[in-house]
């Protein structure tokens, strides 16, 4: 890590709701001007975590440092912490400028300075004209940009965002994507980004937490989570990839060879420090754009391959999507880019045999 | 055929159409139109009507005069009746707000497993007959009641308190009880319908405990405090069984004159005459209220 500054730090955080402990020792930085993630699947505990953060759970154990100070037991109000929430939670009684102005309002600022930062920022958010309306009058979009501006206006030292684009459609929610890095980025301010879509967490986050069932599996930037996941959970949840269990049947310096039951065995690479040794039960991820695939048996020596019968093929313009079955119960997913017309892909349609093929270090050996 | 009579026919057409299109909904509102103006609009004209005629004992004759509003305006035990009446609604309605709300505050907010008990508890009581519970309340706060003997026996007093009955608090006490439930269920749901998220959202802006209160959760009652109004304020101005069992004269109010002139002084001007004024200020009041409140904004 950078000798950059520190905006939030969090200590062995621990919160349990009766039997179930939704967050377990959870421990991480976040530097400040960074727009972190926190990503998993619906109760993983990131939400909670985002709650203790800002001041609206305690937890059971641990500690939350803000600017090297610990918060962990101040109030929410005490907290240069602001929250924007899923459901955008406006004031149903006060106009869009009346909401934006509600936390300099509590910081009692002067109202000609509240004036005309409102302004400002509404101009940013594109909703000049909209200080009169209330927010029944809204569309799911510009009740979150309110929401957005109302949190942002107090430049508090971190933001934190929970799912806050989970509400809105497609077409809005990618819009609005480019929108947040964008402020993110010419405040300056700390963002926590909470949510449980990968693809928004990996073309958002500048670093992201991948956490599961209370605890925080991997912490990375999104090209290594997504090229180097530490277990299976992640490899899994983040991106597609293809997963080959079996057992480490020989080990030759970097490389390992996995023996796949009723498949063959192949070449695989572990995680730099992994301990690998023969014997052991591991998985192997490869992920679909990584493979490759062929009518011809392919002629390169040192790779894995493996023989199969197309069963479906999709066809998305960019690529095409193939699932090649390999035994009676086992498909891979194969993603070849369309590149060029006399390509051999475009032979390949269904019930056809084909051979799939990749080079060992594509296939990451997992050892959880 | 002309332009003029195409346009005429189509209106024709239209009108047609629109009638029996609405001849379901005609016919659905009907029988309750006419129960309300056979039964309530009807008599209030005929009442309207009689209080501008002369008026005495058990007599009535069609002509116009202005002498039963002066009567009553000029007879200091009516217009007592009607400052009675306000004190007594007004006090009764500060009394309910100060406990009420406090309850569905509670309940709405940090209560989430007790709430259907406590409302059950709140609405038995009304299950029971009014004079029931006004007899009831006679009975504890009468000079040997158990307010007073529990009071005595404690060593706080030395004589019964005499204020207990036949006063303007013994009315405020029994308003108290027999309208508690239809002040704390307004708002209740009112404040039950905040959602959480709004609540944090304005902690995590700065605000305290108190700030939230006065800055979220009292505005957004404000539907549920004018629905308590209506329902409570406007039906204890005409309240008479509560004064006339528990209050003495000197919590004699206007329903008790009206009910008085119609059935013991057989002046049915004068009583018609009181109960046009105490409905117009009434209605008055009501839109005071919306103005001031800003009601229409939220509803």
């Amino acid at each position: 890590m950078s000798n950059r500054e520190i905006t939030l730090e969090v200590r062995e955080l621990t919160k349990r709701f009766g039997s179930l402990v939704a967050v377990d020792h959870v421990s991480f930085e976040i530097r400040r001007g960074e727009f972190f993630s926190l990503l998993g699947p619906s109760g993983s505990g990131k939400t909670t975590i985002l709650r203790m953060v800002g001041g609206l759970l305690t937890p059971d154990e641990g500690q939350v440092f803000l600017g090297g100070k610990d918060i962990t037991f101040d109030p929410p109000e005490k907290r240069d912490v602001n929250i924007v929430f899923q459901n955008y939670a406006l004031f149903p009684h006060l106009n869009v400028y009346d909401n934006v102005a509600f936390g300099p309002r509590r910081h009692r600022w002067p109202e000609a300075k509240i004036r005309e930062e409102v302004t400002r920022l509404l101009e940013m958010v594109h909703l000049t004209g909209y200080e009169q309306k209330y927010p029944r009058q809204l569309s799911g979009g510009e009740k979150q940009r309110v929401a957005l501006i109302r949190a942002l206006i107090t430049r508090p030292q971190l933001l934190l965002l929970d799912e806050p684009l989970g509400a809105l459609d497609l077409k809005i929610r990618q819009s609005l994507q480019l929108e947040l890095v964008d402020i993110q980025e010419e405040t300056g301010i700390t963002f926590i980004y909470v949510t449980h879509d990968q693809s928004e967490a990996l073309t958002m986050a500048d670093r992201l937490a991948v956490m599961d069932k209370g605890r925080v599996l991997q912490i990375g930037d999104p090209k290594t989570i997504y090229e180097q996941p530490q277990n299976r959970f992640v490899a899994h949840f983040i991106g597609n990839t293809n997963m080959l269990e079996g057992k480490v049947a020989a080990v030759e310096g970097q490389d390992v060879r996995v023996r796949v039951p009723k498949l063959g065995e192949f070449w695989g690479r572990p995680l730099d420090g992994a301990d690998v040794r023969p014997g052991q039960s591991v998985t192997m991820s490869i992920r679909p754009e990584k493979m490759r695939i062929s009518r011809q048996e392919p002629e390169r020596p040192g790779y894995n391959k493996i023989a199969g019968v197309v069963e479906d093929l999709i066809y998305v313009g960019v690529s095409t999507e193939f699932i090649v079955r390999v035994s009676p119960v086992k498909t891979l997913r194969i993603f070849a880019q369309n590149i060029s017309r006399e390509d051999d892909l475009w032979q390949i349609t269904w019930d056809d045999p084909v051979w799939v093929y990749w080079r060992p270090e594509r296939s990451l050996v997992l050892v959880e | 055929m002309s332009a003029a009579s195409m346009t005429r026919q189509a209106r024709r057409v239209r009108f047609r159409y629109a009638f029996y299109r609405n001849l379901g909904l005609t016919l659905n509102i009907f029988p309750p139109f006419i129960y309300l103006m056979l039964l309530f609009y009807a008599p209030m004209a005929i009442m309207l009507v009689m209080s501008f005629w002369k008026s005495g004992f058990m007599t009535l004759e069609p002509a116009f005069t202005l002498d039963n509003y002066v009567k009553f305006f000029t007879t200091p035990i009516y217009v007592r009746a009607m400052v009675n009446t306000f004190l007594i609604a007004t006090g009764s309605m500060i009394a309910l707000i100060l406990v009420g709300y406090p309850i569905a505050y509670y309940l709405a907010r940090y209560a989430p497993q007790w709430e259907s008990l406590i409302l059950y508890f709140l609405i038995i009581p009304v299950e029971i007959n009014f004079l029931v519970r006004i007899f009831a309340w006679k009975i504890a706060l009468g000079r040997s009641g158990i307010i007073n003997s529990a009071l005595m026996s404690l060593g706080l007093i030395e004589e019964p308190l005499k204020f207990l009955l036949y006063s303007k608090t013994a009315v405020v006490i029994v308003l108290l009880h027999e309208w508690l439930p239809y002040v704390v269920i307004p708002i209740y749901l009112a404040l039950k319908g905040v959602s959480p998220d709004v609540i944090d959202a304005a902690r995590t802006l700065g605000s305290d405990r108190w700030s939230v209160f006065r800055h979220v959760l009292l505005p957004l009652s404000v539907p549920g405090l004018f629905a308590s109004f209506v329902l409570v304020y406007i039906p204890m101005l005409g309240e008479f069984a509560v004064p006339a069992l528990v209050g003495g004269p000197s919590a004699y109010m206007l329903g008790n004159v009206i009910e008085s002139q119609f059935l013991s002084a057989g002046n049915w001007g004068v009583g018609s005459a009181i109960g046009f004024i105490l409905l117009t200020i009434t209605l008055a009041l009501v839109a005071i209220v919306i103005k001031v409140a800003g009601v229409e904004e939220l509803m």
